[in-house]
């Protein structure tokens, strides 16, 4: 196994999971010394019936402060003030998140303004702004997903200023982590595969990317077995208990992973399409990854060949030579993709072309990419990826992606 | 891949391990809101003069230092005391332990201590009886550890603390500070990291969680531990075995003591054998006997013994005997390497073996009924004769 000459990791999220782990919140605040926590969620959540199952496995031992239930797509700066105040009028001492990555982001958000007693959240932006632990925050996922709740990482966009602030510090990673099957087993097929496929991707590049160490190698590849060994599964049987237990697990463990390795070029890629077309993360990052995975291959082909294992099984491993099993990663991908797609009926994209919004109409156009060539260049997991790239590699890279044909390899450089 | 229907899981150990880790340690202090450490080591790490290499480490940081190096084998009440009086009157706002065994376990009781009135210490020993996080604790390990240094434990004189706040904020694995001080500190070190990591990845409490310390502690263990006895200036290597050592001690602290764990610590405490070299020999013994038994997963603790290619390679009715048999020559080629130092059997342990039963009864009466009396006395009976468990 790898050491590198110099590694940390760090994973204090306690994690309490199950298909009943939602009555075990009571004793998780109650360790944490905390009473009264405001509950944020978004509307999906709500709808979908998950709050009520919150509440009812609480509500005879907690006293809730507040439901917040409006937190949009991607958490606001004027979101996080407004429910900060929410937080403070209504006495509560805790947070819980229950949604996806921008839910949890927003809490991580509420949390830093109301711990730190301010009205300026963007002082604290940036890494290592934070000196001492913040209030209690218990966050359920709903997806599968972003692995927020273990990272020490937030992202809220400041609409008014159209930027997207990044928040870095270990006092960010929640307190406990609670993955109850409940909360997945109405996911929309389509969320389930994009979202499974954000956690694939996210211990794909934390075990091939420049900050790797010995257990974020670990986590990721029990996630990467636990996410390829149980997504088919789930979108066959969308009601599979232990299906989703096993890749809201996953999803966790790509989140430890990657809070403590970084990632690379896919989500260097992914973010920029993100803001500048509007394009949904997971779907986003599972297009890109074998193109990323062509593109890295060159310096790192022996970690991606060990991940055929986690990845495709015993008997593939077995059967494919040893100096081929890289590229078997990358075609195993590309059809795992091409399963998804076919099993929600074309939304799943497997190249940007056929990304289609809601509506039906293209949401990345062949005239965008320059676009998103340009903002890429200015993204910060670039650092971590095992070769260089400037605005031509990620043009090249993303016309490929494009158009959905393999990266022509003669044209990647090699740093 | 294996999941349970509900697992809990927390490790608030922070890792920092390599080149030039100590140099960290002023920073990690200040992240952590303390500037004045008090380092808390015994005289043999003194004069094996890493209290100098810490020292160099904080040479330039502007943080103040208290020292306190006389921390004996066997420390006592009094000892936490008196250095709970050294904490306060010197104003220090954090722990440091330089080394293993008693050091750390006075370093983190003495910050229950300094945490909570000391008067009522005793009344805190026990399982879950702290409440609330203590203050910062550092560990910066030797490589002659007993198991319980990242762990959620804590003994002095007849009292066993348990608890997670009682885990180091942050362990510092440095090259300079894990040297190889004999071959029968490294093996035993060694062995307690990975009886331990063993009995977590195939226990009944198994999950994926732990498992990812777990398998890495393995790993590390398989990998380095012959060829740091071969070359004990293998630099990588120590530091991996060190690596083990931390990572196998987070797992444990998530599980139920297993059975190589509860008879192993007996042995070593009844006939004074160190743990790591007890556990050692019954290692392969045990594991024979939780595959014999329904319900616990032996099967895949052949991947971090042994390579991807081997594992799948090997028909699934064939991965526990290999992870076994991998055992048993670890067990050989260690004897082999020390020219005989390291016993393979309790007989070569030199125990008698008409105490094997008193040893089965004792386990029993201690209270581990998680396994029977038989079973506790089948399992010794192999391990002193050297027999495996599928030769009956």
């Amino acid at each position: 196994m790898y050491l590198p000459g110099y590694y940390e990791f760090y994973s204090r999220v306690k994690m309490i999971a199950g298909h009943d782990a939602l009555e075990k919140i009571p004793g998780a605040l109650s360790d944490l010394h905390a009473k009264k926590p405001l509950i944020v969620t978004d509307k999906g959540v709500c709808h979908a019936g998950l709050i009520d199952i919150v509440t009812d496995a609480i509500k005879n031992s907690v006293t809730i402060g507040a439901i917040a239930d409006d937190v949009p797509q991607d958490s606001d700066l004027q979101i996080v003030n407004r429910l900060a105040t929410l937080y403070r009028e209504n006495g509560c001492d805790s947070l819980i998140a229950v949604g996806g990555g921008s839910v949890m982001d927003t809490a991580k958000g509420i949390n830093i303004v109301v711990s730190e007693n301010t009205d300026d959240l963007m002082k604290f932006s940036g890494a290592g702004r934070l000196k001492r632990a913040l209030k209690p925050l218990i966050v359920i996922p709903t997806t599968a997903g972003t692995g927020s709740e273990a990272t020490l990482v937030a992202v809220i966009a400041d609409h008014k200023r159209q930027r997207k602030m990044l928040f870095v510090s270990y006092f960010l990673v929640p307190d406990a982590a609670i993955l109850d099957s409940r909360m997945t087993l109405s996911l929309h097929p389509v969320m389930t595969a994009s979202t499974a496929m954000d956690a694939l991707c996210h211990a794909i590049e934390a075990y091939t990317c420049l900050a790797k160490n010995p257990l974020s190698d670990s986590c990721a590849l029990a996630a990467i077995n636990l996410i390829s060994g149980n997504l088919l599964k789930v979108m066959r049987n969308p009601g599979d208990k232990d299906g989703r237990l096993a890749m809201a697990t996953g999803a966790t463990l790509a989140g430890m992973a990657f809070s403590n390795s970084m990632v690379g070029m896919v989500h260097t890629l992914g973010h920029s399409v993100g803001s500048v077309c509007g394009a949904p993360h997971g779907m986003a990052m599972s297009l890109l990854l074998p193109y990323g995975l062509e593109y890295n291959m060159h310096k790192v082909d022996r970690f991606i060949a060990e991940l055929l294992l986690p990845l495709a099984g015993s008997e593939i491993f077995t059967w494919t030579p040893k100096h081929l099993r890289a590229e078997r990663v990358i075609e195993y991908v590309r059809q795992l993709n091409q399963g998804l797609h076919e099993a929600t009926d074309g939304r799943h994209a497997r190249f940007f072309k056929e990304l289609l919004d809601r509506d039906g109409s293209p949401m990345v156009s062949k005239e965008k990419l320059s676009d998103i060539a340009r903002a890429a260049l200015g993204d910060g997991s670039l650092f971590y990826n095992p070769e260089e790239l400037d605005y031509d590699d990620f043009l090249m890279v993303l016309e490929h992606a494009w158009e959905g044909v393999p990266l022509d390899r003669s044209r990647i450089k090699k740093g | 891949m294996f999941m349970p229907d509900n697992y809990e899981f927390i490790c608030p150990v922070k890792t920092n391990s390599g080149n030039r880790a100590l140099e960290h340690l002023s920073f990690e202090l200040e992240a952590l809101s303390a500037r004045k450490p008090l380092i808390v080591t015994d005289k043999n790490v003194t004069r094996r003069g890493l209290i100098r290499k810490m020292i160099n480490a904080f040479k330039d940081s502007g943080v103040t230092i208290g020292i306190f190096d006389s921390i004996p084998d066997v420390p006592d009440m009094q000892l936490v005391t008196e250095l709970s009086n050294i904490y306060r009157n010197g104003e220090h706002d954090a722990i440091v332990a330089l080394g293993c065994g008693s050091i750390v376990d006075v370093a983190k009781v003495v910050n229950i201590a300094v945490s909570y009135n000391v008067r009522i210490l005793r009344d805190l020993a026990g399982d879950n009886l702290i409440a609330h996080p203590l203050g910062p604790f550092v560990l910066v390990p030797t490589l002659t550890g007993n198991g319980y240094e990242t762990s959620k434990f804590a003994f002095i004189e007849d009292l066993t603390f348990s608890s997670y706040f009682l885990m180091p904020d942050l362990v510092i694995v440095d090259s300079r500070t894990v040297k190889s001080e004999s071959v029968q500190t490294t093996v035993a070190t060694t062995m307690v990291a990975l009886a331990h990591a063993t009995e977590a990845y195939t226990g009944p409490a198994k999950n994926p969680l732990a498992d990812t310390y777990a398998y890495a502690a393995i790993q590390y263990v398989k990998e380095n531990l012959i060829t740091v006895l071969k070359k004990p200036r293998d630099t990588e290597g120590l530091l991996a075995l060190a690596n083990a050592a931390s990572m196998a001690g987070c797992a444990f602290s998530n599980m139920k003591p297993g059975l190589v764990h509860i008879l192993g610590e007996t042995i070593s405490a009844m006939f004074h054998i160190a743990p790591g070299i007890c556990m050692g020999i019954l290692l392969p013994y045990g594991m024979e006997y939780t595959i014999q038994m329904n319900g616990y997963h032996a099967y895949d603790v052949l991947l971090p013994l042994s390579s991807f290619d081997e594992y799948a390679g090997t028909a699934e009715n064939l991965k526990a005997g290999k992870a076994v048999n991998i055992m048993y020559e670890m067990q050989q080629d260690l004897y082999t390497v020390t020219g005989g130092k390291i016993p393979r059997t309790l007989e070569e342990a030199n125990i008698p073996k008409y105490m094997v039963n008193d040893i089965a009864e004792k386990v029993f009466k201690d209270g581990a009924k998680e396994f029977g009396v038989d079973d506790y006395r089948m399992v010794l009976e192999h391990a002193w004769e050297g027999k495996p468990l599928s030769w009956v």
